[in-house]
């Protein structure tokens, strides 16, 4: 199944990546998620708890990174599996400036399994669709300003060079600030809006009971 | 969009007590069926023309596919299930359609029986002329209605005997 | 002796206490679907956005033809194939990009119930792009507007059945007549509608579907293709079916694949069960058609030329191919043997719903045909009407006689045997025919008016290829008879067990039916056209006299003596004339099978008889199996022909223009009777779908292709009121092709009635009936008008 979209976000590309570069912004803006986690470089894994009416699940998923050209473009690599289902996608997503803002597009090709492929093509579309909009309306909140953006100096929004992404870590300067920028959970986050909506519909779920 | 609207109602039916919690547009010939799994009820218009759906509530025949159940709350109701004794002997029209060969595929059956039921109450001896008002009202598809018609009469005439 | 009584059924036990199981009564947990059906009567449709329907409690899935997948996204099967078919059209189970009628499916929604699956229905938004529809043959012949863009002339088949040569003996008859009459749509209209329930089970790859069904083999062999499973990994079981009448052997209607499909999909049993509107727009209509009759005829009224043009509308597709056309091509010819005959049929396409059998199969259209003929030849003459027919009739001394014509089942036309000249005589006077202007003359001395109208029909019935008979006596001396056709009212329960009680000579309680499971019978081919008694009757009664030869063999052999010696009586092989010397067929069966271990008290009653020790044979002899069973099968040479003749007397009220049916009277012939109460019960019921036929239903489309009256409120048909009483007599003339000397007789009541009432409604009122229903306002439209007159009308 193909699934591509766009968003516009309020907000120039780097803050964008510095908001979808927070875990703490991600676990509040992805539609229903419960826990974000590093498991390795550039891996993580998330529980989310998503669906449409009677198809409602709580499934576990993996990341990966890949092919990462910042600040204009990733590829993600998504699978997960749960009760009725699994999903393999690979979704790329780029950023680029629009006016005072970024424009986002999302391209995923997903490969889904089970019983949740059940469901029909519309339904599937129908709901990632939805939940991607959801997730970017919500990052568009926070990129609005409800508050700043970083919780934790560790985790502030900079300007990005390529880093050893072994290491997770790298030091780095603008203007009077140093920071440390940790590239990983961003770009996991950069993603996120796509791939976790795509992941909440598609992977495990229960059906709902008969009457 | 909301969750639907639900109620607890009660229903009374062939002589049980039901406590059924279910949507307020819940139609009573549903509720019947597929809340108390009543299944001899049957639905073949839901516009309360061919009469498959009779029941009697507190005697009186009426369409169940017209009625909400909530407009049923506390009425007493009889269906086709409720029409023999409880020692299981069939009720006169039940043994009288058998009898007459007053049925085929069966399918409009308990909306006659339940209309006719009702009707040898008020009406224990009725001409060939009323048999035919009877039974006027409930489509048949299959039978051509002749043996309905002498099944009404047979019923009668069992029911004077039972007496 | 239980064949030929009118035993009681033993279905009525169930289905009077509310204890039958149709269709709606199973699946009770069983997700539930609904359909978005195409509101316009020809579209192209667009996009379908199902945004507002996600957020809805309850929804499951929701579907469209992109989600269909290898021959399930193929068109639906065109069951029938026929050499002048050359234009056959199929639709999809769920639209491709064009609809063609109201009513066709184009997304199919999954939800908790159907209330919700309702509501979801309600949220889709379809683009359509409306396209000029088709409706009526009128239009559909003008082909202005074309229901396929590849058929230029909206015409699926043209077929010709003819026989001597047509346009020499017309133009050499003494006396020709020509006319031109319709007939209108009606349909099946059973009172329940169809309904599909699948049951998945993952871990055995297997699939088991209920479907109010008159064909369960059928379906499953669809449903196999279609869903790519083994058809050993398919069951398909017809439950109770509250009356099919045609509509319901057209398979696979695209829920019957859709409902598994989503079944597997969501590994979830899965139900659907129409509702009436839904019923009328996307099942089955029949009976229109368009004739132009040119007759050639003696001044004695023999009929030497019949030529028929006939249009016959076919709705937007012909999944059932043409066999309706193809019956009226050949039923036409009714007990009558004109000298030539030619019948050429244009099967044409409409954006209506589709045109399948419906009780009578095209034979009402065809009796219609021939009928008014006849009424019109005796009318320019100044015959009487029973009269001319009788000079038409073919003797009883002809049989079998050869039409030269081929029948519905790809066999000759050839008649095997009946006295029409008899059920003339029968009905005469069964009516008072003869006596009727006396009651005339007494009717019109009180002011009212009255008429008397008469038709006849031959029924080509147990057409082919087969049926099969499982017949299997259990240690406990049950009967178990299975038949891979189906019921839906026709009481065959009880019918085929009394030809089983008959053959095996056991008692009728002993003896159990089922039919239409394809988990105990697998090959069948279905219940239509008049043959399940024929067919399944037949084969029961051979795979009984199986199991009987087999128990006396076996009974001989334990008794040590022979079989000629022996008798079956009430369950009990016994010595004729020495009672004493017997066995019950029970221990017989156990005997049959040769095992050491006595599980039952059958099976150690059984053992006071020693089993076979002979050292130089088997237990088991090369040709022979274990077990009391045998399987048999029925296979006809070809049709064999029932016949019957109605008469009716009417009164039309001259204010009102109503008909009332004063009378009607039937003279019916199907051989020998199984059960003569099921046949009488059967002959009412079709005469009730005839006089709805003739008085009251009709299909009403308007120009834009909407169905206006597609509910009960408006359909008319008939209650009891309507109903007449109806006076019956049988004739027996035994069919010759098949062991039990049976015809058919499922279709036989409706089969004459419109021509029936059509000729008394002309004969009361004097003016001439050419398009039925006649309904009280035509009537007066045509009073009122300057109606063509009868003769004795235009006196």
């Amino acid at each position: 199944m193909k699934l591509s979209g766009t968003a516009s976000l309020s907000a120039p590309p780097q803050r964008v990546w510095e908001a979808l570069n927070d875990p703490a912004v991600l676990a509040r803006t992805i539609p229903g998620c419960q826990q974000l986690e590093e498991t390795g470089p550039d891996e993580y894994k998330m529980t989310v708890s998503a669906g449409v009416a009677s198809i409602k699940g709580t499934y576990l998923g993996q990341v990966r990174l890949a092919d990462k050209f910042e600040p204009t473009s990733y590829l993600l690599h998504a699978s997960g599996s749960g009760g009725p289902g699994t999903v393999s996608a690979e979704c790329l997503v780029q950023l680029r400036p629009e006016g005072d803002g970024t424009a986002l597009t999302y391209d995923a090709d997903a490969v889904i399994g089970g019983v949740i492929a059940g469901v029909g093509q519309r339904v599937l579309a129908g709901v990632a669709k939805k939940m991607a909009g959801q997730f970017f309306a919500a990052v568009d909140a926070e990129l609005r300003g409800i508050a700043p953006v970083s919780t934790k100096p560790d985790r502030s929004v900079a300007y990005l060079e390529r880093t050893d992404v072994h290491q997770g870590r790298t030091d780095s300067s603008w203007g009077d600030r140093n920071i440390h920028v940790d590239v990983r959970p961003f770009l996991v986050g950069g993603v996120a809006g796509a791939a976790i909506a795509l992941l909440g519909v598609l992977v495990g779920s229960r059906l709902g009971k008969g009457r | 969009m909301t969750a639907e609207q639900h109620r607890t109602i009660t229903l009374v039916v062939n002589g049980a007590t039901h406590q059924v919690d279910l949507p307020v547009r819940r139609l009573l010939s549903d509720a019947i069926r597929h809340d108390l799994g009543l299944t001899g009820t049957h639905v073949g218009c839901e516009h309360g023309v061919c009469g498959a759906c009779t029941v009697l509530l507190d005697g009186r025949p009426v369409r169940s596919c017209l009625l909400f159940a909530v407009g049923a709350d506390g009425a007493a109701i009889t269906t086709v299930e409720g029409l023999a004794a409880a020692d299981g002997t069939r009720h006169p029209v039940q043994q009288a359609f058998t009898e007459c060969h007053a049925l085929q595929c069966g399918f409009c059956t308990p909306g006659f029986l339940t209309t006719i039921a009702a009707a040898l109450e008020d009406n224990p001896d009725p001409s060939e002329e009323e048999a035919t008002e009877i039974i006027s009202g409930n489509l048949c598809r299959c039978t051509g209605y002749q043996n309905i018609k002498a099944a009404v009469l047979r019923a009668a005439e069992l029911k004077r005997v039972d007496r | 002796m239980t064949f030929g009584k009118s035993v009681t059924r033993r279905e009525d036990a169930r289905l009077t206490t509310g204890r039958g199981r149709y269709l709606d009564d199973l699946g009770r947990n069983a997700l539930a679907a609904a359909f978005v059906r195409s509101p316009h009567a020809h579209a192209r449709v667009g996009e379908i956005d199902v945004t507002a329907a996600l957020d809805v409690e309850g929804l499951v899935g929701i579907y469209t033809y992109d989600d269909l997948g290898g021959p399930l996204a193929d068109p639906l099967p065109l069951l029938i194939p026929h050499p002048t078919l050359t234009a056959g059209r199929t639709g999809y189970p769920l639209a491709n990009g064009v609809v063609r009628h109201v009513g066709e499916p184009i997304v199919m929604v999954i939800a908790t119930d159907r209330y919700v699956a309702e509501d979801v229905v309600g949220l889709i938004e379809v683009d359509y792009e409306p396209l000029p529809p088709v409706v009526g043959l009128v239009a559909s012949r003008a082909g202005s507007r074309l229901v396929h863009a590849d058929l230029p002339d909206n015409v699926a088949a043209h077929l010709v059945q003819e026989t001597g040569d047509v346009d020499a003996e017309m133009s050499a008859a003494p006396n020709t007549l020509r006319f031109t009459q319709t007939i209108e749509r009606s349909a099946s209209m059973p009172m329940e509608g169809k309904g599909v329930y699948a049951r998945w089970d993952g871990q055995d790859d297997s699939l088991r579907v209920y479907s109010s069904t008159q064909t369960s083999t059928s379906v499953r062999a669809a449903i196999a293709a279609k869903l790519e499973l083994p058809p050993g990994k398919v069951e398909v079981v017809a439950p109770d079916v509250g009356g099919g009448f045609g509509v319901k052997i057209v398979h696979p209607w695209p829920e019957e694949l859709l409902i598994p499909w989503a079944a597997m999909l969501l590994d979830r049993e899965v139900k659907w069960v129409e509702d009436r509107r839904e019923h009328f727009i996307s099942s089955a209509h029949e009976r229109g058609q368009i004739q132009e009759i040119t007759a050639g005829y003696d001044d004695e009224g023999h009929l030497l030329a019949l030529d028929a043009r006939i249009w016959h509308d076919h709705g937007a597709y012909t999944p059932y191919g043409i066999i309706v056309p193809i019956i009226t091509s050949t039923q036409l010819l009714g007990p009558y043997k004109p000298r030539a005959y030619r019948c050429a049929i244009d099967s044409m396409y409409t954006n209506t719903v589709i045109v399948t059998p419906y009780r009578g199969a095209g034979r009402p259209q065809g009796c219609f045909a021939m009928e008014r003929t006849m009424d019109r030849i005796a009318d320019d003459l100044d015959l009487d009407r029973a009269v001319v027919r009788e000079r038409n009739l073919i003797q009883p001394d002809e049989f079998p006689y050869d039409h030269g014509l081929t029948f519905q089942d790809g066999r000759p036309l050839i008649y095997d045997s009946g006295d029409y000249p008899e059920s003339l005589r029968m009905i005469r006077e069964l009516v008072g025919w003869d006596d009727f202007e006396t009651v005339r003359s007494r009717a019109a001395a009180e002011g009212r008016t009255v008429g008397i109208g008469l038709a006849c029909y031959v029924e080509g019935t147990g057409v082919g290829p087969y049926e099969g008979g499982h017949v299997q006596v259990e240690n406990s001396g049950r009967v178990l008879v299975s038949t891979g056709l189906t019921s839906q009212g026709q009481g065959h329960e009880t019918a085929f067990a009394q030809v089983v009680a008959q053959e095996l000579g056991v008692p009728l309680d002993d003896v159990v039916v089922t039919t239409g499971d394809t988990r105990r019978f697998g090959y069948a081919v279905g219940t239509f056209a008049s043959r399940a008694a024929v067919m399944s009757g037949n084969a029961v009664a051979l795979a009984a006299r199986a199991v009987r030869a087999k128990a006396l063999r076996i009974a001989a052999d334990a008794l040590e003596c022979s079989p000629e010696d022996l008798d079956i009586v009430d369950g009990v092989v016994q010595v004729k004339g020495d009672p004493s010397s017997a066995m019950a067929l029970s221990t017989v069966a156990v005997l049959s099978n040769p095992l050491r271990y006595a599980f039952d008290t059958a099976a150690r009653a059984a053992t006071q008889f020693a089993p076979r020790t002979d050292p130089t044979r088997a237990p088991v002899d090369e040709d022979d199996e274990p077990g009391l069973e045998a399987r048999d099968y029925y296979s006809p040479i070809r049709s064999t022909f029932a016949s019957g003749m109605h008469a009716a007397v009417v009164e039309i009220d001259r204010e009102t223009c109503e008909t009332k049916i004063l009378r009607y009277a039937v003279v019916h012939d199907c051989g020998n009777l199984i059960n003569p109460m099921i046949v009488e019960g059967q002959i009412h019921g079709g005469v009730a779908q005839g006089v709805g036929g003739a008085l009251y239903e009709v299909m009403h489309y308007d120009e834009h292709g909407q169905l206006l009256n597609a509910s009960f409120m408006d359909f008319l048909m008939p209650y009891a009121t309507e109903v007449p009483h109806i006076e019956t007599a049988h004739l027996q003339t035994p069919s010759p092709l098949n062991p039990l000397g049976i015809k058919g007789a499922g279709e036989a009541g409706v089969i004459p009635g419109s021509a029936c009432l059509a000729s008394a409604i002309e004969d009361a009122l004097g003016v001439r009936i050419s398009a039925m229903p006649v309904s009280p306002s035509d009537l007066f439209e045509l009073l009122a008008s300057d109606p063509e007159r009868t003769r004795k009308g235009s006196r």
